[in-house]
């Protein structure tokens, strides 16, 4: 039964995720409005998939990331961005900090979907950085 | 263009958020346009402006509004630019971006009417565009030379334009401090977490920056939070709002340097000092708050308005049994528990669909900026809202009414500079607009402008009637459907929309008040008073000629027994009758609503019982033949226009199944001495 935080300062958005993604089996969500609030969650409770924005109030997605990547117990969390910054040293720079995905909205449900697929079914991926 | 797509079925809800992220947009526009003109820098209004466009940019791209994501794009990457040069921009960035804004709440607001949305402008498009380049600014001027701690401070963490913030702030007199918070489960129990901790704290201290700390950073906590800020909030009042210990707070300023300062061509005198009215609580959004789309709280009240109905209904049949001898005490009991209970639903379902008077107007700063700009007037609008709330129903009907007399206290009330100053005035104009909420379930508004006063004989004149002799007589010639007083439509008046229709939403469609007070030179206050809610009321049920009606509680002041006549009525209906040692107009309720039959005791104007109701401000009595008590109703709005009329509000449902009027009663005296000479007044008559 997979727990998934969903991360983005718009509440449709998260729903639009979530939408996405609650066709995969026995999936539970979080939802969470800020990358503070996201690190909050993570410590108080184990998850197995991190859908992330970039940008948010305060910290942003790649620091999030930063932080999460250097905690022991998060360091093979699966973490998908999902941003609007299609540009390439965004992408660079989420995937270098320990991302495993990079997506660009607007995305479709079936390409996030596989993304999370493919995450939760080899999550031993080794993240990258 | 369409909002189409895979997630069409979002668009609801992407509309409701949008229109959130753009009142968002419009109030920080005009902090960042505020500080241009003062010369200053607005880092966290820039940030904040930039967030909201970026997200609306995301959001519309999702649903496919191409057009919007143009707009906000180009608008975004400017902004983004601004940020990085320490929140400041130049004055001829901020028209773009204000049209910008308009672009899009235009295509937005075409989306919620279901068409399409029209392609952005292009020339819009290139004029955005072009905005990029002006916006890498000189660097900000500075009072005095600050030192961040770079340790406390996190310094390497810091954008430039965060540490830009952080040392303006202390440039400009206020505090740098961090103040570090440490989540647990146990604080999350009591409901603090970063997001409330964020929401109080930001009442007291602009956040520059939050960083999680882990480790050695972390105090030895697990995990804690470093909340960067500059205030000129005392620490006690910072670490309450954090929950106390183990909170911390430090300063983030390093001691100056002893050399002499950089004879840097751009450090000017003149501290920064911030302006007391932006400095208004962040928008809140997630953290404990849910959005609710309006269609889903009126689904919960149709279900509300049936178990009311049902109520009723079950009340008479518990009537009808006792007066048979049944044994109903036990059902009695319960029907009473079931009375409170709904009443406990009605109050939790009617705090939901509040909404914040301050909310609903904030579009009105830019309203009047917009006003500013097409009339050549210098105007100062001030809103005193504090904390009141409306209902949702309520608010959507009034702000069209509050628009149109905003726009007319500047177009038609407010001289220009050169008029005011030959007067005596200030040059500027002031348009004030304060509310509170009254005991009786009603929220007065007053709107206030300083300007000319009405001219009552222009007005007499445009009406072809003869001059008014009352504030309330000027006020019925001005609500005269299609009066104007100009000759031809300025561009900020004359859009179709009158005081006549002003009155009509008011009076007609909220069952409630405007009143007008004026003098020449002086100015002009329009008060509107409207119930805070118009769904669900108690309501006093009486009968009239053989008829029931219904009642708002909320608008009457007093029932009396109709003993003490001083004056039986004349031929106008309208005669006197004393409460308390003065004489009040005693009105035939019978007669005002053509049914006065011949067994009717009101129709000589002398029913048993009396309702006391303001009318204009004043206390007029109408006379009924039986009060048959009171009770919780939900009132029906008269769709129809051919059964709309002055004075009824609406209609329900008793529980008998038959359709009961709810009478707006001063409403309908107003509506009916508008055929007549004016009812007496309170004292006119007492020698």
């Amino acid at each position: 039964m997979p727990e998934v935080l969903v991360v983005d300062d718009s509440k449709v958005m998260r729903d639009m995720v979530v939408a996405c993604l609650r066709p995969y089996p026995d999936s539970h969500f979080t939802q969470a409005s800020s990358g503070l609030e996201a690190i909050e969650q993570l410590s108080l409770k184990p998850y197995d998939l991190l859908v992330l924005d970039l940008n948010m109030p305060d910290i942003g997605g790649i620091e999030v990331v930063e932080f999460v990547r250097g905690q022991d117990h998060l360091r093979n969390l699966p973490i998908i961005i999902v941003t609007t910054r299609g540009d390439e040293a965004s992408r660079e720079r989420a995937l270098q900090a320990g991302a495993n995905r990079f997506m660009t909205k607007p995305f479709t449900p079936d390409s996030i979907q596989g993304a999370a697929r493919a995450l939760l079914e080899t999550s031993a991926e080794a993240p990258r950085g | 263009m369409t909002g189409k797509g895979e997630f069409a079925e979002f668009l609801p809800a992407y509309l409701a958020e949008v229109d959130e992220l753009l009142a968002a947009s419009q109030k920080e526009l005009l902090a960042v346009e505020e500080a241009v003109r003062k010369g200053q820098a607005q880092p966290r209004a820039v940030r904040e402006l930039f967030r909201a466009l970026h997200t609306l940019k995301g959001l519309s791209a999702m649903v496919d509004v191409e057009p919007v994501v143009s707009l906000a794009h180009w608008m975004e990457a400017s902004l983004r630019l601004a940020d990085q040069a320490g929140g400041r921009l130049p004055e001829s960035s901020v028209e773009p971006l204000v049209e910008g804004l308009r672009a899009i709440e235009l295509r937005v607001r075409q989306l919620g009417a279901g068409k399409a949305a029209s392609p952005a402008p292009a020339g819009l498009l290139e004029r955005l565009e072009a905005l990029g380049p002006q916006m890498r600014d000189a660097a900000p001027r500075r009072a005095r030379r600050v030192v961040l701690d770079a340790d406390a401070a996190f310094a390497s963490r810091l954008a430039a334009s965060e540490r830009e913030q952080l040392e303006g702030g202390l440039a400009g007199g206020q505090r740098a401090l961090r103040l570090d918070f440490v989540p647990s489960s146990e604080r999350a129990a009591k409901g603090l977490n970063i997001n409330t901790v964020r929401e109080r704290v930001a009442k007291l201290a602009d956040i520059v920056k939050v960083l999680p700390l882990s480790g050695a950073a972390a105090g030895g906590a697990s995990l804690a939070f470093a909340l960067l800020l500059n205030t000129r909030a005392e620490d006690a009042d910072l670490l309450d709002a954090v929950g106390g210990p183990p909170a911390t707070v430090r300063s983030l300023e390093a001691p100056a340097p002893a050399e002499a300062p950089s004879g840097d061509a751009a450090s000017l005198p003149g501290p920064a000092v911030l302006d007391e009215e932006l400095e208004e609580p962040e928008v809140r959004r997630g953290g404990g708050l849910l959005r609710v789309e309006v269609s889903r709280l009126d689904e919960a009240m149709e279900w509300l308005a049936a178990l009311v109905v049902n109520r009723s209904r079950l009340t008479r049949a518990v009537a009808a049994l006792t007066q048979a001898g049944a044994p109903t005490r036990e059902l009695t009991a319960i029907l009473q528990e079931n009375g409170r209970q709904l009443r406990d639903l009605r109050s939790a379902i009617l705090r939901l669909r509040m909404v914040r008077v301050g909310d609903v107007l904030e579009r009105l700063p830019l309203l009047v900026r917009g006003l500013r700009r097409a009339t050549g007037k210098a105007v100062r609008l001030e809103l005193d809202v504090g904390d009141a709330e409306l209902d949702k129903a309520v608010a959507d009907r009034l702000l069209p009414a509050l628009v149109h007399l905003v726009r007319n206290a500047v177009d038609h009330a407010l001289e220009s500079p050169e008029e005011r100053q030959a007067a005596a005035k200030p040059p500027e104009g002031l348009v004030r607009l304060s509310c509170h909420a009254r005991a009786n379930g009603q929220l007065e508004l007053t709107l206030r402008d300083d300007g000319r006063g009405v001219d009552a004989q222009a007005v007499a004149k445009a009406a072809n009637s003869a001059v008014p002799d009352s504030a309330d007589a000027l006020l019925d010639l001005l609500c005269r459907p299609g009066l104007s007083t100009r000759q031809e439509a300025t561009r900020t008046s004359g859009r179709g929309m009158g005081m006549d229709i002003v009155r009509r939403i008011v009076v007609e469609q909220l069952g409630g008040e405007l009143r007008m007070d004026t003098r020449k030179g002086v100015g002009t206050t329009f008060t509107v008073c409207v119930p805070l809610t118009v769904t669900l009321m108690d309501a006093i049920i009486f009968e009239c000629a053989g008829r029931r009606y219904a009642v708002s509680v909320a608008t009457v002041e007093e029932l009396i027994d109709v003993t003490g006549v001083v004056r039986p009525a004349g031929a106008d209906g309208v005669g006197l009758v004393e409460r308390r040692g003065a004489a009040v107009p005693l009105v035939s309720l019978a007669r005002l609503l053509d049914a006065g039959g011949p067994g009717s005791a009101s129709e000589a104007g002398q029913g048993a019982k009396a309702l006391i109701v303001r009318q204009r401000g004043e206390p007029v009595a109408f006379a009924v033949d039986r009060l048959v008590g009171q009770q919780e109703i939900v009132l029906r709005p008269l769709e129809d226009p051919l059964v709309r009329v002055p004075g009824v509000a609406g209609a329900t449902d008793l529980g008998d199944g038959q359709p009961t009027l709810v009478l707006d009663l001063g409403a309908l005296g107003a509506a009916r001495s508008g055929r007549r000479k004016r009812a007496p007044r309170v004292g006119e008559w007492v020698t």
